[in-house]
């Protein structure tokens, strides 16, 4: 039985092989290091590198068949002799990146590996990475400048190879990342990427805009109007992040599912005379922003005709409460009244 | 200065930046029409730079449902020195300042770079409310932060915020915040917000994370104090501190090359209630780039009698002619569905297209909720970019 699921295992990873990237049957990279090796010069099959910046200095099949000379094939030598996508790569960095070749070469006395130090191991891209230009182009990195080397860095959707990748939940991570790194934000995102969402003023989250694209990041994506109640008592404070606390009250009254002030949605029980009848209690100590999204401003009088100073619903502050605020400034005053004791 | 006078103004400067045409103005429509809220929506957007040192950004919006008044997103002028060492800007935008909450201010912020990589940065203003025409009182707010810069993109930072309302202490905070980047394939972060008008811990945030070729893991930790994040001239600020935390960690796997997997196990407490909190994701791209992908995910989440169990998959699929076929559904179960439907079930499908200068996509959206037992909606997108992208 084991040995059959594994057979089948098998067949069936062979036969997604081809959709999981895992096949074969696409070449392997240009054998860079095998050249290197063999001494082979960069610029003998690189010509004119230094001459001509802007091209992207591919070699043809001219600068192949100057060693190679009985080509076993037909098509040009890079279809099949090349990493798949490297040319377009290449196409796209030479469109997004300000470099010249001509002004590296007499730094680097015309040694190309200084740079490209990824030939040694056989890497399939020789872009250099960023690592690389900061050993000399410090001052870039200490200004965030990218623009002194990118062009049009957003629509490249370069994301950064170590600190801040936006893998895992970038969703939840985003906002501690950002607490230390806001400016390196800044320079691949504008002001309306963070107003998007934490904006008072926007109209719509973004995966609401882009609705044609699910794998949009949203916090609020796919059912959420379902889940919301659930995720914001699972979650305490965590809607005040982005929502001011009329947020629920305002939602829910243009709907006509609450703040009608003829039902109360609470169970029973959330207000009584025993300790054991009231919930509320219990509720209000753990999500204090959900009690504010109703009785917030006007509403708090609720509150007080119970827990004023003297009250029947006795005094709401937990042990070790302390307040830099004066008893006259609110919310203070609304339980204790000027000459009511502490 | 008025906030309509300022606005009028980085209008302005959007013109002579644009004229300048060392960077043409860019610009972008977008109309959203859904039978759902908001029923009609056309946002603006508009972004131009003059020799890269003074750039000016705007989204502006209006909505046909009754709430949607037209209102602006962004409208925000820039300038740095040339050597980055300087910036500043002014008009509406988001302002954060390290480890304390952002907040949209209509004000102006700057940066100064100081020797021995410390980074000094300030805001002010008035924070945003909705509404164009929705009458201002005297509220203001205004943050600092003093900063280290530590690596690449590392710093570690120590920021102050005081916000008032008519006067009234509305919150007093402090934050700590740190990124580190811990060689190649270390990263840590951190965060800590305080809040001094009723002294205690209102936020942390901890996220250290490993890289090697495949795999991705990251330990976090949240601990949030909701009463310290309502405004200290709420009456709910005076409950105390009942943190809800969470703890977990996440894997990324890269298992082929175009299949990651994802499992995020961890736990959370709210009060006195604990519960797992565990999902588990893949995506496979079906070509090299990405443009074609599917997804689904298994989500068990919430706390006490707010528990859920959700699935959900989703897939793009690139057509010929610029074509796209999206479709997203999600399936949630409820613990406990106190009389509001055993599931809840949601799903969109959408066919979209985008030729680089235009972009148009049509969407049905059909759900069972709490509150519709049965709900179609029908959404109609329409974008135009003007300008060099």
């Amino acid at each position: 039985m084991k040995r059959r699921a594994l057979v089948i295992g098998c067949l069936a990873l062979g036969a997604c092989a081809g959709v999981l990237g895992l096949s074969r049957s696409t070449p392997p990279s240009f054998p860079h290091r095998a050249h290197a090796t063999a001494g082979v010069t960069c610029t003998r099959c690189h010509t004119g590198v230094e001459a001509t910046p802007a091209a992207l200095h591919i070699p043809d099949d001219a600068a192949c068949t100057a060693c190679h000379t009985k080509p076993h094939d037909a098509r040009p030598c890079l279809t099949c002799h090349a990493a798949p996508g490297a040319i377009a790569q290449l196409t796209e960095a030479r469109e997004h990146l300000v470099f010249d070749h001509k002004q590296h070469g007499p730094v680097t006395r015309g040694d190309c590996m200084r740079c490209h130090v990824g030939i040694a191991e056989g890497d399939d891209q020789l872009r250099p990475p960023m690592a690389t230009c900061f050993r000399c182009h410090d001052k870039a990195r200490d200004a965030r400048q990218c623009d002194t080397c990118h062009k049009n860095l957003e629509d490249t959707r370069l994301l950064p190879q170590s600190h801040l990748a936006h893998d895992g939940d970038w969703m939840r991570e985003h906002g501690t990342r950002a607490a230390a790194s806001g400016d390196l934000c800044q320079s691949c995102h504008q002001e309306r990427f963070c107003a998007d969402c934490h904006g008072k003023t926007a109209p719509a989250l973004p995966a609401q805009r882009r609705f044609a694209n699910p794998f949009t990041a949203s916090v609020h994506r796919a059912g959420f109007t379902s889940r919301h109640s659930l995720e914001a008592r699972s979650e305490p404070g965590a809607c005040t992040t982005c929502h001011a606390p009329d947020r629920c009250i305002a939602c829910h009254m243009s709907r006509g599912i609450a703040g009608d002030g003829r039902r109360s949605p609470h169970p029973a029980g959330w207000v009584g005379l025993s300790v054991s009848d009231n919930e509320h209690g219990r509720q209000a100590r753990r999500d204090p922003a959900a009690c504010a999204s109703c009785h917030d401003g006007a509403g708090q009088s609720l509150c007080v005709g119970c827990h004023k100073v003297g009250g029947v619903g006795g005094n709401p502050h937990p042990a070790g409460w302390s307040s830099k605020l004066p008893l006259t400034a609110m919310p203070c005053r609304m339980c204790h009244p000027i000459g009511s004791r502490p | 200065m008025t906030a309509a006078r300022l606005y009028r103004l980085i209008a302005f400067a959007l013109i002579v930046v644009a004229r300048a045409e060392a960077s043409p103005l860019q610009l972008r429509a977008d109309a959203l029409a859904t039978t759902a809220s908001p029923a009609g929506l056309l946002t603006l957007e508009a972004d131009g730079s003059l020799d890269g040192r003074l750039s000016a950004e705007a989204v502006v919006w209006m909505g046909s449902a009754d709430d949607s008044r037209p209102d602006v997103l962004v409208m925000v002028l820039r300038a740095h020195t040339a050597d980055g060492r300087a910036s500043a800007r002014a008009g509406r935008f988001v302002a954060s300042l390290g480890a304390l909450r952002p907040v949209q201010i209509d004000g102006a912020a700057g940066r100064l770079r100081l020797p021995l990589q410390l980074d000094v940065e300030g805001f002010a203003g008035v924070p945003v409310l909705p509404g164009l025409t929705t009458a201002r009182t005297w509220n203001w707010i205004a943050g600092g932060r003093l900063a280290r810069r530590i690596g690449d993109g590392g710093s570690i930072g120590v920021a102050y915020t005081q916000q008032r309302e008519d006067g009234r202490l509305a919150s007093e905070e402090l934050g700590v915040d740190a990124g580190l980047a811990l060689g190649r394939r270390d990263d840590l972060g951190a965060k800590l917000a305080y809040d001094l008008a009723n002294p205690g811990i209102a936020e942390v945030a901890l996220t250290a994370s490993h890289r090697s070729k495949t795999l991705r893991t990251e330990l976090y930790l949240s601990y949030r104090a909701a009463s310290h994040l309502l405004p200290a001239t709420s009456l709910f600020t005076v409950l105390g501190d009942v943190p809800a935390e969470r703890a977990g960690a996440i894997a990324t796997w890269r298992a082929a090359p175009r299949l990651d997997v994802i499992a995020d196990v961890g736990a959370r407490r709210v009060d006195r209630d604990v519960a797992p909190d565990v999902a588990l994701r893949a995506r496979l791209r079906l070509d090299d780039r990405g443009a074609s992908a599917v997804t689904g995910e298994l989500r068990r989440d919430g706390v006490g009698d707010d528990m859920w169990t959700g699935a959900r998959c989703a897939a793009r699929i690139s057509l010929p002619r610029s074509f796209a076929l999206a479709t997203e559904l999600e399936l949630v179960r409820p613990d406990d569905d106190r009389g509001r439907g055993t599931l809840w079930p949601w799903a969109l499908a959408a066919l979209g297209w985008d030729d680089g200068t235009w972009q148009a996509a049509l969407a049905v959206e059909a759900s069972a909720s709490p509150e519709d037992r049965r709900r179609v909606d029908v959404l109609g997108q329409l974008g135009r970019r003007w300008g060099a992208r």
